[in-house]
């Protein structure tokens, strides 16, 4: 049964796997549902079922972080153009 | 001078950080009449350059039915076996058959979970092509003694239509069942259709072009009652919405790899065992999966289309909250903001539309200038227009062959007061018949896991702003804004 700061640890871990995926489409993915699953599991009660759960986000952890290095090294070099234009207006704003 | 160069410069460090169109403006300016060539490559503009268009940057994908892109956690279950674990899983003999092997079982186990069936009742193919060739040829091939026909709908995909009419060159009887407005079959209709010697009704799952599902249960249940073979083209709707073959009398279910977020050139096909559909094989060889698809199994593909079933078996419920979302902003967006649009296919999102596909028809905009102005987001339009002939998809056509509706035009437009689009209906609109070949677009949205609010946003902005932009030139824009009634019109030849 994992405790409130081990829980707390994994959700961080996943939300900065998330924020290094260099696929925009994949980075937003983790963040959302890593945010939907870990309010979720904080809710659960059911002590078998957030164990399985906590497992199994233990097993996922490993499986983005080494999916983020492949795609740092056979993503797509160019980004798409929703990351070029929102990087403009931080540009704009900044500047 | 100094001060020229000096603001010139300004200008184009501003334009740098506006439009490409307006930068390339402001390079004419800067090196006035010069027979200088233009600058190769830009930081901003002109990223990509492909087939004589260039692109600042990758678009916005939202073409989810034409293909979805790997899961990272499919992709990472198959690399080991596209590295070191590479080895025939029909190998008997040593570890690396053993470990393939147990590798394509474990995959088959995953497929099956998700469709409630039998890990024995999956045969893996090359993709759901082969596996809607596989029932239809090979259920008819088998039963070519007793029976003599085929039910099929007018909205299948090519691959059915292309089997049945390979078959119906070999004598079979097809019928090809017409669909309603909204694409859905008609079961009275089928029911009238089916004969004695009826061996086989194939109807797909969820169509591909506008996303209605068919009522399977209904259908299996007619088939099951008239001992007909009941076989279903689900590559659009396995690890979407729920599909189970253990409540459901579905006979045979194609299952599609790459539309499940898993690997391309990867399928199955379901064949039912209890009670048993037998299958003359298409592919001979040396008799592999159960003698029906001979072939080596591809491991690492199979295993990819077991995590792929995996995954959705997880997430479907979290995927279909999120894109029932993005379908609702998506929709809500454009149809707020422009008149003339119409849905095509049911509004029900919950029983009748799977809600990832947004097959949009905009009035008094043409097709292709439409597509190629649509250049920062990948979507798929509903008409064929990048075919020679311009015309409509025949799943559109089909949908759009209706008896209410008073005229020969598609969609939008509609007899009086019953017009689905929402322009102003005054007695001009409401006769708004436009014919079909004037000005008729129709574009596919696919909406996905991976899609974010920000991207349907950004679609949103740029399909108003270009089908305004297209509106504006259009002189049957202005005519109909003014109240005329364009059937009163005469074309005049030159």
């Amino acid at each position: 049964m994992p405790s409130a700061a081990e829980v707390k640890s994994l959700f961080r871990q996943f939300l900065r796997v998330g924020r290094k995926f260099p696929n925009y489409n994949i980075r937003h993915y983790i963040q959302r549902r890593s945010k939907d699953e870990f309010h979720s599991l904080a809710a659960n009660t059911d002590a078998a079922a957030v164990e399985a759960a906590w497992q199994r986000a233990k097993s996922q952890l490993e499986v983005w972080q080494r999916q983020s290095v492949v795609y740092q090294l056979y993503g797509r070099k160019v980004k798409t153009v929703l990351e070029l234009d929102q990087a403009a207006a931080a540009r704009q704003h900044a500047g | 001078m100094a001060l020229f160069r000096a603001s010139e410069q300004l200008l184009a460090n501003s334009a740098r950080k506006a439009a490409p169109w307006l930068q390339s403006g402001i390079q004419i300016l800067q090196r006035g009449l010069s027979a200088q060539a233009e600058p190769a490559e830009d930081e901003d503009s002109g990223a990509i350059e492909m087939k004589g268009i260039r692109l600042r940057g990758a678009p916005i994908y939202l073409d989810m039915q034409a293909t979805t892109p790997m899961d990272p956690r499919v992709l990472d279950a198959m690399l080991p076996y596209m590295v070191d674990q590479f080895g025939n899983p029909h190998s008997r003999t040593h570890l690396y058959g053993w470990e393939s092997e147990n590798a394509v079982e474990k995959a088959r186990q995953q497929v099956a979970s998700l469709i409630g069936a039998d890990p024995k009742e999956i045969i893996f193919t090359s993709g759901a092509t082969e596996s809607n060739n596989m029932a239809i040829k090979g259920v008819a091939n088998f039963y070519k003694d007793k029976k003599r026909h085929i039910v099929t709908s007018q909205t299948e995909h090519k691959c059915v239509l292309d089997s049945a009419r390979y078959l119906q060159q070999r004598g079979w009887d097809v019928t090809y069942l017409p669909v309603r407005s909204d694409g859905r079959i008609d079961l009275g209709q089928l029911a009238d259709a089916l004969r004695p010697d009826t061996a086989l009704v194939s109807i797909m799952a969820v169509n591909n072009e506008i996303g209605v599902r068919q009522p399977l249960a209904e259908i299996g249940a007619l088939c099951r009652e008239r001992k007909v073979f009941f076989h279903t083209d689900a590559a659009q709707a396995v690890g979407k919405v729920p599909v189970d073959t253990s409540s459901t009398p579905i006979d045979l279910m194609s299952i599609s790899g790459h539309k499940l977020y898993g690997p391309k050139g990867v399928g199955a096909l379901y064949v039912r065992r209890r009670p048993r559909v037998r299958l003359e094989a298409q592919m001979s060889g040396g008799g592999q999966e159960r003698g029906l698809r001979s072939g080596t199994v591809p491991t690492a593909a199979v295993v990819g289309l077991g995590a792929a079933c995996e995954v959705a078996a997880q997430e479907m419920a979290a995927d279909h909250a999120h894109i029932c979302k993005l379908e609702q902003r998506l929709r809500d967006g454009i149809m707020g903001q422009l008149q003339g649009v119409v849905l095509n296919g049911p509004e029900d999102v919950a029983r009748h539309r799977y809600p990832g596909n947004v097959n949009l028809s905009f009035a008094y905009v043409e097709g292709e200038s439409l597509i190629m102005g649509l250049k920062d987001i990948a979507v798929s339009s509903g008409s064929a227009c990048t075919s020679a002939s311009l015309e409509p998809s025949y799943v559109l056509r089909a949908l759009g062959v209706e008896e209410d509706m008073a005229h020969t035009s598609i969609r939008c437009v509609a007899a009086r007061g019953k017009c689905k689009c929402n322009s102003v209906s005054t007695p001009a609109s409401g006769a708004l018949g436009v014919e079909e070949d004037m000005a008729h677009t129709s574009i596919r949205y696919g909406i996905g896991r991976f899609t974010t609010e920000e991207e349907v946003d950004a679609a949103v902005a740029q399909t108003v702003s270009h089908v305004n932009k297209l509106r504006e030139m259009s002189p049957l824009w202005e005519m109909v804004q003014e109240g005329i009634d364009l059937k009163t019109i005469q074309w005049s030849q030159h």
